[in-house]
């Protein structure tokens, strides 16, 4: 029965009742039966809201006045409801569900009924989550202020729901309004009530459309989680809840026969046309007439109440009168245990199993199919009961199918509708719904309504006294529509060694007297479809005269798959290893063509490139250089990688290049020997492995990037020099010129900066645009060289390139030649040329050489200015920025410093020296 | 089959380090896969294994990080140790050395790691008896200085390679249950689902639905 017809019924209009369950409320000792509806709010903007309605409610709601809202639990972003199992307890099949809500506010412990409708309940509820999409706005719930909750007593527990949780919702303030909403919805179900009285039928299409809807909804929820092998180690690894559960739960099913052996286990399968009278005898010759007691009782009923209350209210007292006549009867040797009844109108099916095996019982679920007027009331059709015994699925089927001889075809067609109608739900609600079809052993008894034709009533009374059943048999219609594969294709009967079963004068073991006189048929029969069935009886019980039919039982032997739980485990264990052992080779992996890397003989600026292919194996996978700790960036400032980052496809390559250069900002530390040619870069697959690259190699010192007194101390070629020396003259404090210690005198100029100087003198004096217009990078690699050898002779390049290599040089000078720590004091006595002279003097001497030296070259390039077309201004402009640099950095120079440093120089281009 | 029995409730990190041919890669490899790999090149970098293990029946990923163990990868490998539940520390029975850098792994895996890591010596290459250069006494009496588990291991023969693994996880687990390793602390290296049971929350005795049915 769907409750939710009833919670809808109280719900404003926009607000739906998604899935409703009826489950127990624990709190402490106590225990309230409580129907909890899942809610959804559609709202204007799009979007949608849920909310967990919780309702009192008295008997079975079937109406909005049979429920009164209790609590009301938002579906906010803090809401979990979540399945407990009990820890360490060995989980017993088919018991209920107990369930944990948790929202800030409140705590609250639910016990649900075992099955898929909970399941179903559950996954809605999952699915009504709002996430943590921070892209979604949080939920507001504005919707909810609308209803009003049962008023509790002032001392409950107030801790819970609604009542606490209602002040953090804006639109609360309003509630005082709310009451007369909540009559509105009320009076809203009532003429809703009222409609229903005169259009039942349309509720009942309603309703059916719904049920309908929801399956389609599954079947899509199915479609659209299908994994493919490929995809399953991803998911595997993404830990995400539950999806590695679907996995190994599949491929317990693929190894199910390395776990488990056959055992067979007693059935016993009755079906009773009772022509709607009560139980007047005791039922034990039909349902014990065995030695032995079945393990398994399927018992099934047809025309258990004629009366028209049965047929329209679906209630009726001889549900109860047959069941504990039943149970009354069954096998004295064993005790059972009932383990489900369904009835629709008369057509009842009761399954017991020994209590031994109760524990072994699970999945149990019911479903019925009308095919009687109109094609779908209750009077004809079926009910089943499928459940799994151990791990064998079972479905027993009770039909009752069209009367009269004529209608074998109506017959038929109601046995398929029964076959496609019947669907049950699964566990796991994300699988596609069972079919009777879809079952290790089905059983399949009842009133089937087949007669025999062709033979008038004397010849078949006359067969039955002949006991020539075998002739008899050939009229059959069901023998004749199963040879005929119209019905029941592949199910198996026993021989027929009994007399029909249909039409007794009841009371007695006489054929039918009355005016109809209806010709003798077997339309009670059982069938069966599966593999290791053994039939151990059919037949009629005489002996009892209640009905108009006779009883039939058949017993059999049927082999289930029993689990044997060491293997079980075992083979689960491997199942979970070979997960483990997918989850492991699909991380990802790559192959590096080469992970050391060799620069040799690095000069300042000049370029070295080197790359390595990035080889991916079955994974796709992002890969990316990532930062060593507690450094900025992941290598060192002299060297990149491109890309250093990318995304590759399975089998694919990435080509990565290490480029090499080093500029005045890493050179001097080069020189010194305080860093190396020597790196670790980590590349860094996502969720996969990080691989180390090695760069190795050696830097040739250079004079630039050497500090102006380092290089007035070597009065060799660099590259002549021993690395230590190299290094112990680059770290040499600035200051230490004047205390003669040294054992070489130095030069008054660093001797690589005269040489540019000279080579400009003597062949660029009067060049043209000399410093404005660009040198040739292959000249510049040729002049430092020159420059690091000593081979000045050797030196031919343009002008151009020389005069550039003589700003580089400047620029690369890690202390500028004003110091920078004169730098603020020029620039204020900028205009000042005697204060200005003053703060040269006050220079390390080296400095205060190289400035003089290169103020007084400036000044001879400017007497010859008509050829040279130089000017004071450009020239202190591009020598400004040079000489005096701002110890905060390039970027910090204002236009007004900028323009102070140029008039600085200017001053001491237009002065005499 | 309505619950999930399947699934693991904690993952612990794990790091494995020790001196370069020790056989780290190898005992990984024999953990997941249970095979030798004769020709295992060197680990230059970082890789990882994952399993799931059981632990007082409690499902458990391991989520191992195997480092590289030359000594120039030193100062990078070091950033792995962050966040580490367990630590595995090899060395080789056949080398001393290896045995005798043992001081500065530790002094790494203490300092880089949080108090409650659980450290692990394991002695590696125990089917090379004969070539012994570490006497299993020696290692035992450095490990219980240095409050260290202890097992000699072979990755080739698969030997005390489980053990190794599973009794660093009992340890930390032991310590979750006594409360002394905060889960709760951001380099804790365990993860803990919180859709897994908490246990205890309610006493739910088996409650068969069914109704016997006395006859």
């Amino acid at each position: 029965m769907d409750q939710s017809v009833a919670i809808q019924e109280t719900l404003m209009q926009g607000e739906y009742c998604v899935i409703a369950v009826q489950g127990v409320l624990c709190e402490g000792d106590s225990r309230q039966s409580r129907l909890l509806g899942l809610v959804r709010h559609r709202l204007e903007h799009g979007g949608q809201e849920h909310a967990l309605f919780l309702y009192t409610h008295r008997r079975m709601a079937i109406t909005g006045d049979d429920v009164t809202l209790d609590q009301i639990v938002p579906v906010s972003r803090d809401f979990t409801l979540e399945e407990v199992s009990s820890d360490g307890e060995l989980y017993i099949l088919g018991s209920d569900v107990t369930i944990q809500l948790d929202t800030v506010e409140l705590s609250l412990t639910f016990q649900l009924p075992f099955g898929s409708h909970t399941r179903m309940f559950l996954q809605e509820v999952a699915r009504a989550c709002p996430g943590f999409d921070p892209a979604t706005p949080d939920p507001e719930f504005q919707w909810l202020s609308g209803y009003q909750c049962l008023q509790r007593e002032p001392d409950s527990r107030t801790l819970h729901g609604w009542n606490l949780a209602r002040d953090t919702w804006p639109g609360y303030t309003t509630i005082g309004g709310g009451g007369s909403n909540f009559d509105n919805s009320r009076s809203n179900g009532k003429s809703l009530l009222g409609d229903q009285s005169s259009g039942g039928q349309d509720k009942a299409e309603n309703s059916l459309t719904r049920q309908n809807k929801s399956k389609s909804e599954i079947t899509d929820l199915v479609r659209s989680s299908t994994i493919t092998v490929s995809d399953k180690a991803h998911i595997l690894s993404m830990q995400k809840f539950g999806l590695r559960d679907t996995i190994v739960k599949s491929h317990l099913v693929q190894k199910e026969d390395d776990y488990t052996y056959i055992q067979n286990f007693r059935f016993f399968v009755g079906t009773y046309n009772v022509n709607g009278q009560s139980p007047k005898e005791c039922l034990r010759p039909w349902l014990s007439h065995g030695i032995q007691a079945p393990d398994v009782y399927c018992v099934g009923f047809q025309e258990l109440d004629l009366s028209k209350e049965a047929f329209f209210f679906h209630d009726t007292p001889k549900e109860e009168e047959w069941f504990k006549a039943v149970s009354e009867s069954l096998h004295p040797d064993a005790k059972y245990a009932k383990v489900k009844l369904i009835r629709m109108v008369g057509i009842m099916l009761l399954l017991y199993v020994k209590q031994e095996h109760a524990a072994y019982i699970s999945e149990v679920e019911t479903e019925t199919v009308g095919t009687g007027i109109m094609g779908r009331m209750g009077n004809k059709g079926g009910v089943a009961i499928r459940f799994q015994l151990h791990n064998t699925s079972i479905c027993i089927v009770n039909s009752h199918l069209a009367a009269h001889t004529e209608e074998y075809e109506r017959r038929n067609q109601d046995y398929k509708d029964i076959c496609s109608r019947m669907q049950f739900c699964q566990v796991d609600p994300s699988l596609p719904a069972l079919t009777i079809s879809k079952h290790d052993v089905i059983l399949w008894l009842g009133d089937l309504n087949y007669r025999i034709e062709d033979l008038d009533v004397e010849k078949v009374k006359k067969l039955v006294e002949e006991k020539d059943f075998q002739t008899l048999y050939a009229y059959d219609q069901l023998k004749i529509q199963v040879a005929a594969k119209t019905v029941f294709d592949g199910y198996t009967e026993g021989e027929l060694t009994f007399q029909p079963t249909y039409k007794y004068d009841t009371g007695s073991d006489d054929w039918d007297t009355s005016e109809k006189c209806r010709a003798p048929a077997w339309c009670d029969r059982i069938l069966w479809k599966g593999k290791n069935i053994i039939q151990l009886s059919y037949q009629s019980h005489m002996a009892l005269k209640t009905s108009d039919h006779k009883p039939v039982s058949s017993e059999f032997d049927i082999g289930v798959k029993v689990i044997n739980d060491e293997l079980y485990r075992k083979t689960l264990e491997e199942i979970v290893r070979s997960l483990d052992k997918m989850e492991n080779a699909n991380i990802p992996s790559v192959s590096l063509s080469k992970r050391e890397f060799c620069f040799q003989n690095v000069k300042y600026m000049q370029l070295q490139v080197d790359s390595f292919t990035i080889h991916n194996g079955q994974v796709p996978c992002q890969f990316e250089f990532i930062n060593k700790p507690d450094e900025q960036s992941f290598c060192k400032q002299w060297l990149s990688a491109n890309p250093s980052k990318g995304f590759l496809l399975p089998d694919s390559n990435a080509k990565i290049e290490l480029e090499l250069f080093v500029n005045k900002t890493t050179a001097t530390k080069l020189n010194s020997g305080e860093d190396k040619i020597e790196d670790i870069l980590v590349l860094h697959l996502d969720r996969g492995k990080d691989y180390f690259l090695s760069v190795t190699g050696n830097y040739l010192p250079s004079c630039f990037g050497s500090p102006i007194h380092t290089l007035c101390y070597m009065r060799q070629p660099i590259v002549d020099l021993p690395l230590e020396t190299i290094s112990e003259l680059t770290l040499m404090p600035m200051q230490t010129e004047d205390d003669g210690s040294q054992l070489e005198s130095p030069m008054e100029i660093p001797k690589e900066l005269w040489m540019m100087v000279d080579y400009l003198y003597r062949n660029a004096i009067q060049q043209e645009d000399l410093f404005q217009q660009p040198g040739l990078r292959s000249e510049f690699e040729h002049i430092r060289d020159c420059l690091d050898t000593g081979m000045i002779d050797n030196l031919s390049a343009s002008n151009h390139s020389v005069a550039e290599a003589l700003l580089l040089f400047l620029e690369s000078l890690p202390e500028p030649v004003i110091c920078y720590r004169a730098y603020h004091s020029c620039l204020e006595c900028t205009g000042n040329y005697t204060a200005s002279k003053q703060v040269i003097s006050t220079l390390p001497t080296f400095h205060k050489n190289v400035f003089n030296y290169l103020m007084a070259f400036l000044q001879e390039l400017l007497k010859n200015s008509t050829k040279n077309h130089l000017d004071g201004n450009i020239l202190a402009s591009i020598f400004g920025s040079l000489l005096l640099r701002n110890p905060a950095g390039h970027e910090k120079l204002e236009m007004t410093d900028k323009k102070k440093a140029q008039e600085f120089i200017h001053q001491f281009l237009c002065n005499t020296l | 089959m309505a619950t999930a029995p399947y699934n693991y409730s904690y993952i612990f990190k794990y790091i494995i380090i020790g001196d370069m041919g020790v056989g780290k890669s190898c005992l990984l490899h024999q953990f997941t896969e249970k095979k030798f790999m004769a020709d295992c090149p060197h680990t230059i970098g970082v890789e990882f294994g994952t399993r799931i293990i059981e632990v007082s029946g409690q499902k458990i990923k391991l989520q191992i990080w195997d480092t590289a163990g030359q000594e120039r990868f030193r100062a990078v490998t070091r950033s792995y140790y962050r966040g580490a539940a367990g630590a595995l520390m090899v060395y080789d029975i056949t080398r001393r050395s290896t045995y005798n850098h043992l001081s500065s792994w530790l002094t790494d895996a203490r300092n880089l790691t949080n108090p409650n890591t659980v450290i692990i010596l394991i002695g590696n290459k125990a089917d090379l008896d004969a070539q012994r250069d570490v006497t299993y006494e020696e290692a035992k009496q450095f490990a219980e200085e240095n409050g260290l588990l202890f097992l000699e291991a072979s990755a080739k023969t698969g030997e005390n390679v489980e053990d190794a693994f599973l009794e660093a996880a009992k340890k930390i687990y032991q310590n979750i249950q006594d409360g002394s390793l905060d889960l709760n602390a951001a380099e804790s290296g365990v993860q803990h689902k919180p859709s897994a049971p908490q246990g205890g929350r309610l006493t739910s005795e088996p409650q068969p639905q069914r109704e016997g049915c006395g006859c």
